[in-house]
């Protein structure tokens, strides 16, 4: 006989409970740490501001910027009120997508429009410290892709300013750390759940040349500055910061030194950025996170996991699972979560805001049809945080400019084979 | 690839790139999409022409896997799929694009009067189609289905743009539409970074040709005939700037007897489409040649002048369905037969 489905407001019994939640309610065994979202702190809303839509000013029209449009589209607390790209196509494509919206070539000019009060920068890494100060000093709120800047001392000028900016609110784009899953995992491991750290893997592997290609020959220089090596960052800086801050923020440590190497193994077009990468990053108390990059080989795809003395952590998609080792102690619940099979290994589904799902009739041993994507909750914590902040963002410019020196140092060890210190304060006038 | 002629429906597609030129290949809505590039300019044929060649391709093929992202009913997370989950509860609102395309999903809805409809997840679903099993539902199953089937039920607010539905039970599922919507933007996207010569194709029941390859008139497509053995073809088509799109019900089916039930739904009967075998639609948009195809399968030849003089500016052929007795029937329009292959 089928079993049925709780509906919304039915009380769930203990095993219902238990099953549904497979992270939520592990606080109560682990002594009543509450494992879920990790709480920001509340902002002071405003109905009548609130009702408003933000208006938003997207300065670069590229890829990301329009993956940006895209999801503010969705948003309702979102109005894109301007844009502003450097070359025409750009601007017609955003004319295609936002009509309403005003373009200019110049971002300057959209600086200076009154009504935009938020801006979002998805330009070129290099071009980030000019824009990000002149937004900020033009009162905006802005919202800052990382890596912050190709150079220490750019990021560093990004984050002095931000820090100046009172009542504005500065976040990067580490969107990762505002999204609900990623937020109940770091929950769940600093609460001990996997015994102690033993290591840390994490990888990125895709199949695309990072070639751009443009009509005209002029234009196209410009836009493959991802393999100019002296404005790249590499596959360190674009890609790994994610990877890399997401192991700095759910060990709640900082990597002290890093060796890495690069190879060019399958895009030989004459580019001197390595198509693929190592990197070995080391924290305190000999934990390592082994990183590894391609653009040559896509089996595998994206995932990071966190091994412990008591079990290890997989996050993928946006998605967790726990592998428990056969002498870890048994937490309880997990016995009734929703086990999935990778090949020999059984990973025990961990499910952020399984009671709130249950509540809502969804059943949380299911995929959530009303996920939202990292990017999503990013930046509707940023518009948010618009209206009603500022309040300290999920990602600031302090964890954005932390991020960016740990990633150019990888970048650094990978260009030079060599092993590179990271400074031990990353931020010291910072208080 | 035969004799320069791609073959749609048929498993014979490129294999390999012409020289010069590339070919790319993603997967994506329960598909092979694949993408030719045969010209290069000779001032650029060098290692990196060909890189500038796969970089634009790369850029068109990347906006079909965010759209099926965004469109597939199968992926939790999907734009479509929140909808489904929360539209009976709340409007829902949608980024531009999405809008764009749900609004002209309606209008070829009542361009066909109601043959095409992108509401037939219900239908789907109690047809077992989703599960991929199928089987013939009961009455009361397939009455409950039918309750929740059409675009009446689904409330579009363009100030807001939001989606509503009117009932618990109505979903959404643009398998009949979004293959040609992804194509068609993609075409734009290779357009905009100077391609003048391309074959794009999904799974090649949709297929894209832009300009020419060197020295022809065009794209050469064979659409093959769903029954006969061998290479026999029901029309020849010669593609330049334009998209033909086919559907057919010898895809994913299931039998019951001596009756076949393919998976593409009639949502006017609630049933599988069974008035015809196979229907092609060239014209200048994917989008609505996907949409088109998968409702004159429905409609069948003796309803495909109805419907074909309502767009002129499509060319449509459409081969009756063995099953219904009038085999080889065919009703065309703009698409030739080939020479060897002569329609009854």
């Amino acid at each position: 006989m089928a079993k049925r489905q709780p509906r919304a407001g039915d009380a769930l019994d203990r095993r219902d409970f238990l099953k549904r939640g497979t992270v939520v309610p592990v606080a109560a065994m682990l002594g009543g740490l509450e494992i879920g979202p990790a709480p920001r702190p509340a902002p002071r809303r405003s109905r009548s501001r609130a009702a408003e839509p933000v208006a938003c000013g997207i300065i670069g029209f590229g890829e990301w910027g329009r993956e940006l449009a895209t999801t503010l589209g969705r948003l309702e607390s979102a109005r894109i009120a301007a844009v502003s790209d450097r070359f025409p196509l750009m601007l017609q494509r955003a004319e295609r997508a936002i009509p309403e919206a005003a373009r200019h070539e110049d971002y300057r000019a959209l600086l200076d429009d009154p009504a935009v009060t938020a801006v979002l920068i998805a330009t070129p890494t290099h071009s980030h410290r000019e824009i990000a100060i002149a937004a900020l000093g033009a009162g905006k709120h802005v919202y800052c892709e990382v890596p912050l800047a190709h150079t220490v001392a750019d990021a560093r000028a990004i984050a002095e300013a931000a820090r100046s900016a009172d009542g504005q609110v500065f976040q990067c784009g580490l969107q990762h750390r505002c999204e609900p899953q990623h937020r109940g995992v770091f929950q769940f491991i600093r609460s001990g759940a996997i015994g102690r750290g033993v290591a840390a893997r994490a990888q990125w592997h895709r199949k695309q040349s990072w070639r751009r290609a443009s009509a005209t020959a002029g234009r196209e220089r410009e836009l493959n500055w991802r393999l100019d090596p002296a404005l790249s960052t590499g596959i360190a800086g674009e890609i790994a910061i994610h990877q890399i801050d997401l192991a700095c923020w759910m060990l709640q440590a900082r990597p002290v030194s890093v060796r890495g190497t690069g190879q060019i193994m399958h895009w030989r077009d004459g580019r001197e950025v390595a198509d693929t990468i190592q990197a070995l990053v080391e924290f305190p108390d000999r934990l390592q996170l082994t990183y590894d990059a391609t653009l040559a080989n896509s089996f595998d795809g994206e995932y990071a996991v966190f091994q412990g003395s008591d079990g290890t952590v997989m996050l993928r998609d946006n998605k967790g699972w726990m592998f428990k080792e056969v002498d870890a102690p048994l937490l309880g619940w997990e016995v009734y979560a929703r086990k999935d099979r990778f090949y020999r290994e059984v990973g025990v589904a961990l499910v952020a805001d399984a009671t709130k799902l249950a509540a809502q009739g969804i059943d949380p041993t299911q995929d959530d049809p009303n996920a939202e994507t990292a990017l999503f909750h990013a930046l509707e914590e940023f518009l948010d945080n618009s209206v009603n902040g500022p309040f300290p963002p999920s990602a600031g410019y302090r964890q954005g400019y932390d991020a960016t020196v740990i990633a150019l140092a990888t970048n650094a060890a990978v260009t030079s084979s060599t092993a590179v210190a990271i400074e031990a304060a990353p931020f010291p006038d910072l208080p | 690839m035969r004799n320069g002629v791609v073959t749609v429906r048929g498993v014979r597609v490129p294999a390999r790139a012409p020289a010069p030129g590339v070919l790319l290949a993603c997967c994506a809505m329960a598909t092979r999409f694949e993408l030719l590039l045969p010209d290069l300019c000779p001032a650029r044929r060098d290692h990196v022409g060909a890189a500038r060649l796969r970089a634009a391709g790369e850029e068109a093929l990347a906006a079909i896997v965010r759209l099926e992202a965004q469109l597939s009913c199968h992926l939790p997370g999907s734009d479509i799929s929140r909808i489904n989950a929360r539209a009976a509860r709340e409007p829902v609102r949608v980024e531009p694009a999405l809008f764009e395309l749900l609004s002209h999903a309606l209008r070829l809805y009542q361009e066909t009067e109601g043959a095409f409809d992108v509401t037939i997840g219900p239908l789907m679903r109690c047809w077992g189609f989703a599960r991929g099993t199928g089987g013939v539902p009961g009455e009361r199953a397939l009455a409950r289905a039918r309750a929740c089937v059409g675009m009446h039920l689904v409330d579009l607010d363009p100030r807001r743009r939001t989606v509503r539905f009117a009932r618990p039970g109505v979903q959404l599922d643009l398998g009949g539409i979004g293959k040609g919507w992804a194509i068609d933007r993609a075409v734009l996207a290779l357009r905009e970074l100077g391609i003048e010569r391309a074959l794009l194709h999904g799974g090649t029941s949709s297929v894209y040709g832009i300009g020419a390859p060197p020295g022809e008139a065009g794209w050469k497509v064979a659409i093959e005939h769903p029954a006969a053995a061998g290479n026999a073809c029901i029309g020849m088509v010669t593609l330049r700037d334009r998209a033909l799109s086919v559907s057919a019900a010898h895809g994913r089916s299931f039998r019951v007897g001596d009756v076949r039930y393919g998976h593409v739904m009639d949502p006017v009967h609630a049933a599988p489409a069974r008035q015809a075998d196979i229907a092609a639609v060239a014209g200048a948009a994917a989008t609505d040649g996907d949409a088109l195809a998968t409702a004159l399968l429905a409609l069948g030849p003796e309803r495909a002048r109805w419907l074909a003089d309502r767009r002129p500016d499509l060319d449509v052929v459409v081969l009756a369905a063995a099953a219904a007795g009038t085999a080889d029937l065919v009703w065309r329009r703009g698409i030739t037969a080939p020479r060897m292959h002569e329609e009854r």
